[in-house]
């Protein structure tokens, strides 16, 4: 525990604020590569829009290709957010209090950007709009309860809706103390987003309830996202390979796997971007890798027993569609990549302490996790349309054309882009839960040892 | 930063093992004799109603093994998930569990019911090929009677897992009862205790052995639960095929060990005037982690029923009249109301989980919920198995039976039994080493404090690596 | 569900394997009635080829001792069908006369339908269908045009099955079994599809389908559907196959 340091208020104020109060050197060529990415990314899904879904390499029987993985990886990344911080605060682990902030961020912008995938490939995405979002009366034509891309995006809605508020409500001390250090039109932006916060008890109290509040009513929600979006594969019977009862808890907890990965992964840039030393450290990688461990073991489980469960039966469609899977060239390339990757890889580096505490270990194996559960997604998606039913004159491969990888790519750009963005105008550290956090820990002499400690309610 | 003052622990840890010591000698002397006594004979009634269960009813009647089966998955969950209750908060450094972790890990001696009652079931666990053709199985292609093999070998592992997890978690106390208490307590104390003196190194290799411990516990429970719950039931139903059952299996399980503990805990406190040492935080704590389980009860359930009522194939039609609305519909609905809706709406007031006697009864609840889930899962599977069935594709509709069967004499004489049995067994232990562990009261004493905090007090728990 | 019972008709078909000679007359008339663009060999390759029947061919045995069956695939038009209750529009929708139908209209093109149907007889347009200049004067003026984006189908040639209706109540007449089929019907050379009413008792399509050797496809994904099929008859093993494709 030599790691902690004591803080005087000024410093963390000065510190965590560093990005906004100032621009740092690197901000505008970064933003630059950013925004060419987001504009190419921009002009191809104009383009696709323009001459159709043809560009892709979506073909008979794989209706859902490289949107769908995608749309799927990034409402996965989506469950850090209330991971870290309504599961944790509600347990209240201490060592969540530095990433809160970032993992809510990493929740709305990651929803922000699946919203586009179930759009982008549909193939009349303005009729989308048309038919399913403006209820109109007059019509008398409603939208279909019963289809499971119905509960998407009320699902998908109520969770950034959700979000953005907890974002909202963490937010609000740290805005009135911005509004305290600038000046002029800045000053009177940040003065109504604080909503006269003033800092008294009454209003901490509130702020306090209604974070409690928001994280007990978003778990059923967090829960509930990633179940809805695992029924639109799992409730058809037709295809094998993804009419398995397991498929909700399965993804739920393959998302939390790359959700703690992603915000792993924002910690060390904010470490070695802000340099915030003193606030992102190694005990909190520590602490998040054995949360990881676990996480990962029982993800892992949950993938045997899918697989296990998927040859029980022991159907020819079935296993012809695991033997693409598994065996079959590329996708056996991708199937030891993902397991490499989604696992053995970073499970076995965090097992020692030494990895644990190494923030360049902890970079490159949070990145492996996320290329591993993309490549889960795309290996359930794919391979079980490839494979579906007994008509073999229909079974045919799937390869993603330049058009979806470049989207692909435009996706991870944009949610850099609208981050960063974001960490220019508002500190990415929670200022009060530093502060609170120092107030909260402290230290005490068991005989010769000294003991860190935590104070409860 | 707060200043913690230091503070002389030594009057504390004497009084706690001096109140602690005696509860293994004193504690209703009269009364205890005369329970000892009725589950001694009712154990004895359990032990002959499994004799009795044997001969007369014969390893080929497949039907009447379904309650009998339910009974020993039953006490899969309650005694066998309950020292997870233990495991889990250990790992987790919370503080709340040390009062709890012995009573809890306790529980695993109970799992000697569990062992004696699995060894028959397997004998009328039919092979995986019957008449020359193999059924659907896990084990595909493995010889034909792996999962009778891999099942016996796994209880009977666990229960000797579970002893030694008892056993490494008890050292420091058995050391205090040999310097603490006189004759056979002393003795066994001594022997069992293995000169356990309490320096650095031994502790360090204590804290070792019960992380290791604990968490090989835990892997072969789940391990053994999903087993049990695939060779046991989901592979009997021709066509049930249902990725998310052994989850299901294993967190119900881990309900009903959660509310095991919870009756415990009350019980001793109640009985054994543990008062001072279990304090209304356990009782908190406890209570959240069963309003949780008692939502996996729901959400595992949902996942598969979802998928089933969606897909409408033949298949799904087939496990949804099997599980739910088929001739067990009644006990289905039983179990909705007792293991989750019941529960779940009482357990969400906060008076109620600060109140340790109304928290029992909801733990009550959820294991009567348990039986039933038990019930409802179990005995249909033994009920519609028959070798000829089983090759096919699925049962069609109308060859599901239409009554469902009743629990005979034996099956209620062997289910109380050996529950008894199970409390016989733990209320043996607690004559030699006390409910509460000593050595952990000590360590909680050392690592909390009351501190002054501007104008309130607070309580601050220290949190060692 | 009252509207279907009191509908007169309920539509199906019955395929007898036994005649079919694997010739795709049906397919080609299917082509031609129904607007679908050209599915030229690079179409094919893509695997976006559009053939709302299809003929698939399955080789028994080793050569020289090959036998090939043929079994034409086309929408089952499922009472049960798994498209429907998954299209967030309604756009694949059940009429009350027992077909399923498809709203081009409404169709956003999620093509979630195509991946809950078992027998993947639906077909995405990928791009703007095109045709020569001089096949412009060919098509269908019953039929619509589907634009890029939308999904389409089989629609067991509705425009007859209304032509057929029609001219039955302008005539008062009722409508007689054979008044009505679909292109690849009528095409069939060797009569082995047969398009009816089923609640015609008298209708040969109700009779087929009671023959012992009917069956359904995938029947265990209990989607009931409209369209059955005469297992053929093997002098050799003279046992039926009642699988379907295997």
């Amino acid at each position: 525990m030599q790691q902690r340091r004591q803080l005087d208020e000024k410093q963390i104020n000065r510190e965590l604020l560093n990005g906004n109060l100032a621009t740092p050197k690197w901000y505008y060529p970064v933003m630059g590569v950013l925004g060419v990415g987001v504009l190419i990314g921009f002009a191809t899904i104009l383009y696709m829009f323009n001459r159709g879904l043809g560009v892709t390499g979506l073909a008979r029987p794989v209706y859902w290709g490289l949107f769908i993985t995608t749309f799927v990886f990034w409402v996965g990344i989506s469950h850090a957010g209330i991971m870290i911080s309504a599961i944790l605060r509600l347990t209240q682990a201490e060592w969540r209090r530095p990433v809160t902030r970032a993992a809510e961020l990493l929740t709305v912008f990651s929803l922000l950007t699946a919203l586009f995938f179930p759009l982008m490939h549909a193939g009349r995405p303005w009729r989308i709009a048309y038919w399913l979002i403006p209820y109109d009366w007059a019509r008398g034509i409603w939208p279909n309860v019963r289809s499971p891309l119905f509960w998407d995006p009320i699902a998908i809605g109520t969770y950034l809706t959700g979000s953005t508020l907890f974002l909202f409500v963490a937010l609000i001390p740290d805005l009135a103390i911005l509004r305290d250090r600038t000046t002029g039109i800045k000053k009177t932006i940040y003065s109504m987003l604080a909503l006269g916060w003033r800092g008294n008890p009454r209003q901490w109290q509130l702020q306090v309830v209604a974070g409690i509040l928001l994280s007990a009513l978003m778990l059923p929600i967090f829960v509930s996202v990633h179940s809805i979006v695992s029924w639109d594969f799992a409730v058809t019977p037709a295809v094998e390979g993804w009419h398995s009862t397991i498929f909700a808890p399965y993804f739920v907890i393959g998302a939390v796997h790359s959700g703690v990965s992603a915000v792993v992964t924002m910690m060390c840039l904010m470490r070695w971007l802000w340099k915030w030393n003193n606030y992102i450290r190694p005990e909190h990688f520590d602490a998040l890798a054995r949360l990881l461990i676990i996480v990962a073991t029982a993800w892992l489980a949950f993938t045997f027993l899918e697989l296990i469960f998927s040859l029980y039966g022991r159907d020819a469609p079935e296993i012809a569609l695991r033997e693409l899977q598994i065996f079959t060239w590329p996708w056996n390339l991708i199937f030891i990549t993902f397991l490499l990757t989604g696992y053995v890889i970073p499970v076995g580096c965090w097992l020692f302490k030494s990895c644990r505490n190494n923030i360049a270990i902890m970079f490159w194996t949070s990145i492996l996790v996320n290329v591993g559960m993309w490549l889960e997604r795309f290996l359930i998606i794919v391979p079980g349309l490839a494979r579906k039913q007994v008509f073999v004159y229909t079974w045919e491969g799937y390869w993603p054309s330049p058009v979806e990888w470049v989207i692909l790519v435009w996706s991870f750009a944009w949610v850099s882009f609208l981050m960063l963005l974001f960490a220019r105008f508002f500190p990415l550290v929670p200022l009060f839960e530093a502060k609170e956090s120092q107030v909260f820990t402290t230290e005490m002499k068991v005989g010769r040892a000294t003991v860190p400690m935590v104070i409860r309610e | 930063m707060i200043e913690v003052p230091v503070t002389n622990n030594t009057e504390k840890f004497n009084s706690a093992t001096n109140s602690l010591v005696p509860t293994t000698k004193e504690s209703l002397s009269g009364k205890f004799k005369l329970i000892f006594g009725i589950f001694g004979v009712l154990s004895v009634i359990g032990i002959i109603s499994l004799i009795l269960k044997i001969t007369t009813v014969g390893f080929e009647t497949k039907s009447g093994w379904g309650y009998y089966a339910a009974i020993v998955s039953l006490l899969l969950g309650v005694f066998g998930t309950a020292p997870m209750v233990a495991i889990a908060p250990t790992i987790a450094k919370a503080d709340w569990h040390r009062p709890v972790s012995r009573i809890a890990t306790m529980f695993t001696l109970a799992g000697i019911s569990t062992s004696i009652l699995a060894i028959p079931l397997i004998f009328a666990l039919p092979p995986l090929v019957v008449d020359g053709i193999r059924r659907r199985s896990i084990w595909f292609d493995a010889n034909i009677y792996t999962p009778h093999v891999f099942f016996g070998i796994a209880v009977i592992g666990l229960f000797f897992i579970g002893l030694a997890l008892l056993w490494v978690t008890s050292i420091p106390d058995l050391s205090i009862m040999r310097d603490h208490s006189s004759g056979w307590r002393q003795r066994l104390g001594k022997s069992l205790s293995r000169g356990f003196i309490g320096t650095e190194r031994q502790w360090i290799s204590l804290r070792a052995r019960i992380g290791m411990m604990g968490t090989f516990y835990f892997m072969f429970l789940i391990f053994v639960h999903i087993i049990y719950s695939i060779c046991f039931s989901l592979e009997l139903v021709a066509g049930w095929k249902d990725a998310i059952y052994p989850m299901y299996h294993a967190a119900t399980g881990i309900q009903s060990g959660v509310a095991t503990v919870i009756i415990g805990l009350f019980l001793f406190r109640k009985y054994w005037n543990l008062e001072d040492h279990i304090g209304i935080d356990q009782f908190w704590a406890l209570s959240k982690l069963m309003f949780a389980t008692t939502i996996f009860w729901f959400y595992f359930f949902i996942c598969a029923f979802m998928i089933f009522w969606y897909g409408k194939s033949a298949i799904n039609e087939m496990t949804i009249a099997i599980l739910v609305n088929g001739p067990y519909m009644p006990i289905f609905i039983g179990t909705l109301l007792l293991s989750f809706i019941v529960p779940w709406w009482i357990i969400i007031w906060n008076p109620v989980r600060y109140s340790p006697a109304m928290l029992s009864v909801v733990a009550a609840i959820v294991l009567i919920g348990s039986i039933l889930d038990r019930i409802r899962l179990y005995v249909i599977s033994w009920q519609v198995y028959s070798d000829e069935m089983i090759h096919k594709r699925y049962i069609p509709l109308d060859e599901i039976p239409e009554n469902m069967i009743a629990p005979n004499l034996l099956d209620i004489g062997i289910f109380i039994g050996f529950i008894s049995l199970g409390i016989f067994a733990i209320l043996l232990t607690t004559r030699l080493i006390p409910v509460v562990s000593i050595w952990e009261r000590h360590q909680s004493i050392l690592l909390t404090r009351h501190i002054k905090f501007h104008r309130t007090e607070v309580y601050a728990v220290g949190k060692p690596d | 569900m009252v509207a279907e019972k009191q509908s007169k008709f309920k539509w199906g078909m019955a395929i007898d394997i036994d005649k079919c000679t694997g010739c795709q007359a049906c397919v080609l008339a299917c082509q031609a009635e129904n607007n679908i663009p050209i599915n030229t060999e690079d179409n094919f390759k893509d695997a976006r080829g559009i053939e709302w029947i299809r003929v698939e061919r399955y080789w028994e045995g080793e050569f020289p001792d090959v036998k090939a069956k043929f079994i034409p695939i086309l929408c089952m038009h499922c009472d049960n069908a798994p498209c429907e209750p998954v299209c967030p529009v309604y756009a694949s929708y059940h009429t009350v006369e027992g077909l399923n139908v498809q709203v081009y209209n409404r169709c956003v093109g999620t093509r979630y339908c195509a991946n809950g149907c078992p027998y993947l007889v639906r077909f995405f347009n990928y791009w703007e269908p095109e045709w020569p200049e001089s096949f412009q004067n060919q098509l269908n003026p019953d039929v619509t045009v589907r634009s890029r984006g939308i999904m389409e189908k089989c629609t067991m040639c509705i425009q007859r099955i209304r032509r057929g209706t029609r001219k039955a109540k302008r005539d008062n007449n009722e409508v007689m079994d054979g008044d009505i089929s679909p292109a690849c019907v009528q095409a069939c050379p060797t009569d082995a599809m047969v398009f009816g009413n089923q609640k015609d008792p008298n209708s040969k399509i109700n009779k087929m389908k009671n023959d012992k050797r009917s069956y359904t496809l995938l029947d265990h994904l209990k989607t009931n559907s409209n369209v059955w099929y005469l297992a053929k008859v093997d002098e050799d093993t003279d046992t039926h196959s009642k699988e379907g494709g295997h």
